[in-house]
């Protein structure tokens, strides 16, 4: 689950009212500030997710000004703990004592139902958790939270409660307010008169939660997608412009192992990527290039852009696709979209293609008829093949030598028409079309396209909407001479 | 009609109210559903209410519609994740008792609230995250199916009860009981049709999603399908994450399920802690780790197979069919 490291955990608390120790965040890229903060400080680094943070030398005490300046430099530098967002000098502070708080989620289960849970312990401290025979566990609903007082009543005898149960308040409204997983303060420092306050925070969260007008608090500073590696970015590019249905896609970090089969994949859903998991989890042969999912009913157009990607990954040796489980989404459409990046990239993989569900025949028979005109071999197969068969195919059809070929030229300058939700720009020619292009309308599955016999040329259907589905230039290039071409703009990175 | 409804949420004849049925998506799935059987009473979109959808009334609040239309008991929601949990909060205050939301990307702390809603109004929803619901005997809610033609094609009468966390494999499991002369790996490790054309079929086939806290779980679904006289086996697709397999495993112990059991259990290879595609199948505890869950439905008397084609030999056989 993403994580909020400290200064951006600060934020949420703060915004409820939660006590926070001083401090300044400074933020990486932006040098070293002139002058350096003053010392005595606390400089910490901050990396989304990062534990053990003081074991790790993330987590610097500088007394004077060459420390500071040299804590400074190399905290926000890259390390090996890869580039930190930036720092967070805190102001020391002196404590007699210290508390731990937290607020989790238990999902619930057979008879019992989700609660957030809050955790209180008069210790403070890594592993709080594990040895504090004094946590209290206090569950509540989401619908109806813990009053301060009834936070009040459940702790134990402690210098100043009130203002330690209006601490803990705050934090379950910032844990609600933000649909957050995970929200810890450890510790809690406890000043000379009993004041309570929170020195060290961070919080794990749902992407999915994050509502719109919440999402800088969310975002790094420097903006969003750090540590997406740049086809990545790309896809969520591809996602911003076209957000229909799913299209995730992650690359191995690991390394592959020498002369396993590099196998660049195009999954549909979570069991999709759970077949392929429980097919290759226990094999070291096969080196997994990357995970994907495209699924949820997302437009041909954007299948075609996410698997430009996958097949611009370098050192692929194979690529693995399957389609819908059963029945969802138009395995023709996907057809369209497989036959069209095969036959478009300039960096294509050998293809191992299984199509089930909805015109899975066509899908194959689009196949039957296209394959033999790839650069690359492709093999098709029913939903009856799963992976666990397939990948049985892999050593006689990969690739272990780059495949570079040129691809044919695509239409260039100004499109007879755009559409913008798929994005996609459509290429009319006339000249190469007789009369009227009934192969094309008949194609098109909503009646988008229309054709205008007076300027013989083809015009969208206001009234309709295109769906990105390419049967139409699929039917142009099979049933017609090419005169209508569909130009799908990529990411530079796939470019 | 009845079917898996009566004995899932104690609705024998489903009504369905259709949220964002002005949508792209909720037009055309309510057609798919309306196509297959399921009988469709009306529409709900705030802000819209008045219009009317291929003939089908459409209203500004659940509570308006079920003023005008008291038989509805179920809806069905295609509206996007974040208004998944007010469109639902509406069903359920307006009385409804059997609702299917398959918005993906519901935030877990609102599919908490909705069970906490649910609990409190006595009603059931399947998902999030579901392709939803399909009964043979003549209903279909959600995305299932695809296209109402191939619904019909695929989905066959018959005597198996699919319940799945994945829609792809919840829609093939489904769909391949219900194909003659099946190929796939048989039980002697041999290759070639598991049955001839006496095909099992299925009673009905429930997706209950892939989020960390389902509505309907696999064991209440189960318990469905015992109770359900059509269902002689019950084939699952289950996977790591959440304590839907393990709490299975104690409704089998208890005697609470007595049919017989086919899991296809993914998730032999997956890390504690890691995201996976499916946001409920993150391991949180030893518990949901593949070990466990494995042990613990075998123990109850469960077949557990590592692929899925091999879910179909073992259902043949316990049906007693042969190629």
């Amino acid at each position: 689950m993403p994580a909020l490291p400290e200064y951006r955990t600060r934020k949420l608390l703060t915004g409820e009212g939660v006590p926070v120790v001083e401090g300044v965040f400074f933020p990486a890229g932006a040098g070293i500030p002139e002058p350096p903060p003053a010392p005595p400080a606390y400089v910490k680094a901050q990396i989304p997710g990062a534990t053990s943070r003081a074991s790790r030398g993330l987590v610097r005490h500088v007394t004077d000004s060459e420390a500071m300046s040299l804590a400074m430099r190399e905290l926000l530098s890259p390390g090996p703990w890869g580039q930190a967002e930036g720092v967070l000098v805190t102001s020391p502070a002196e404590l007699y004592g210290e508390y731990y708080a937290a607020c989790t989620l238990d999902l619930g289960g057979e008879g019992k139902l989700p609660r957030g849970v809050l955790l209180f312990s008069s210790e403070g401290g890594s592993g709080v958790e594990e040895r504090s025979d004094t946590l209290l566990r206090m569950p509540f609903s989401l619908t109806s939270p813990p009053s301060e007082e009834a936070i009040r009543e459940r702790l134990p005898q402690l210098p100043e409660p009130e203002m330690v149960a209006s601490l803990l308040h705050g934090m379950v409204r910032a844990f609600i307010r933000y649909r957050l997983l995970v929200l810890e303060a450890n510790p809690i420092g406890v000043l000379q008169d009993g004041t309570p306050l929170v020195i060290d925070c961070r919080a794990e969260y749902e992407s999915r939660a994050v509502a719109k007008e919440d999402r800088e608090l969310f975002t790094p500073a420097g903006g969003g997608h750090r540590e997406l590696l740049p086809l990545e970015q790309a896809v969520e590019r591809i996602n911003e412009a076209d957000p229909s249905g799913t299209g995730f896609f992650r690359q191995n970090r690991s390394e592959p192992p020498e002369d396993a089969w590099r196998v660049a994949t195009n999954l549909c859903g979570g069991g999709g990527k759970m077949l392929w998991e429980m097919t290759t989890g226990g094999r070291d042969d096969i080196y997994t290039m990357n995970e994907s999912d495209t699924s949820g009913g997302l437009s041909a157009f954007k299948s075609y852009r996410i698997l430009r990607t996958i097949l611009s990954q370098e050192g692929a040796h194979v690529l693995l696709l399957t389609g819908s489980g059963m029945a969802f989404q138009n395995q023709h459409h996907l057809a369209a979209a497989v036959w069209k990046a095969l036959r478009e990239s300039p960096t294509p993989l050998p293809a191992l293609l299984r199509f089930g569900g909805t015109d899975e025949d066509l899908a194959h028979g689009l196949f039957d008829r296209v394959s033999e005109g790839l650069p690359v071999a492709v093999r098709h197969y029913r939903a009856e093949i799963f992976p666990n068969a397939m990948v049985e195919d892999i050593p006689p059809i990969a690739a272990k030598e780059p495949i570079r070929v040129d691809p044919p030229s695509l239409p260039q300058g100004e499109p007879t028409f755009e559409t913008e939700v798929p994005p996609g720009k459509f290429f009319f020619f006339p000249e190469l079309c007789g009369e009227r292009p009934h192969h094309l309308l008949e194609a098109c599955p909503t009646g988008y396209l229309t054709w205008d016999a007076d300027s013989r040329t083809l015009v969208p259907n206001p009234e309709s909407r295109c769906t990105g589905c390419l049967m139409c230039e699929t039917a142009s290039l099979l049933e017609g001479n090419g005169e209508l071409r569909v130009v799908l703009d990529l990411p530079e990175e796939v470019e | 009609m009845g079917g898996i409804l009566e004995h899932l949420a104690d609705v024998e004849e489903p009504r369905v109210l259709v949220f964002g049925i002005t949508g792209r998506q909720g037009r055309s799935r309510t057609r798919l559903m309306r196509k297959f059987g399921t009988d469709i009473v009306a529409g709900c979109t705030p802000g819209k209410g008045g219009q009317e959808v291929d003939g089908t009334p459409v209203y500004d609040s659940a509570s308006e519609a079920v003023k005008a239309h008291p038989e509805l008991n179920t809806a069905v929601f295609y509206v996007p994740a974040k208004a998944a949990r007010s469109a639902a909060s509406d069903a359920m205050e307006a009385g409804l008792g059997f609702l299917v939301l398959t918005a993906d990307g519901v935030p877990t702390h609102d599919a908490a609230v909705l069970k906490e809603l649910s609990s409190r109004k006595g009603c059931r929803f399947l998902g999030p995250n579901t392709v939803g619901l399909l009964d043979t005997s003549g209903y279909l809610f959600g995305l299932i199916g695809g296209r109402a033609s191939w619904a019909r094609k695929n989905y066959l009468p018959g005597s198996v009860g699919v319940i799945s966390r994945s829609g792809g494999l919840s829609q093939l499991l489904g769909a391949f009981h219900c194909r003659p002369n099946l190929p796939g790996p048989r039980e002697d490790g041999s290759f070639g049709p598991l049955w001839g054309e006496d095909y099992p079929g299925v009673s009905a086939v429930v997706c209950v999603g892939g989020d960390p806290i389902p509505g309907v779980s696999i064991p209440d679904a189960a318990r469905a399908f015992e109770a359900d006289p059509r269902t002689k086996v019950i084939a699952v697709y289950g996977e790591t994450g959440t304590s839907q397999e393990n709490d299975l495993a104690r409704a089998m112990e208890s005697g609470e399920i007595s049919k017989p059991v086919v899991v296809f259990l993914g998730g032999k290879y997956t890390e504690a802690g890691v995201a996976q595609s499916h946001a409920g199948a993150m391991i949180r505890n030893p518990e949901e780790a593949y070990g466990a869950k494995r042990k613990a439905l075998e123990k109850a008397g469960a077949v557990v197979v590592e692929r899925p084609d091999a879910v179909f030999a073992s259902t043949a056989r316990t049906l007693g069919l042969r190629a």
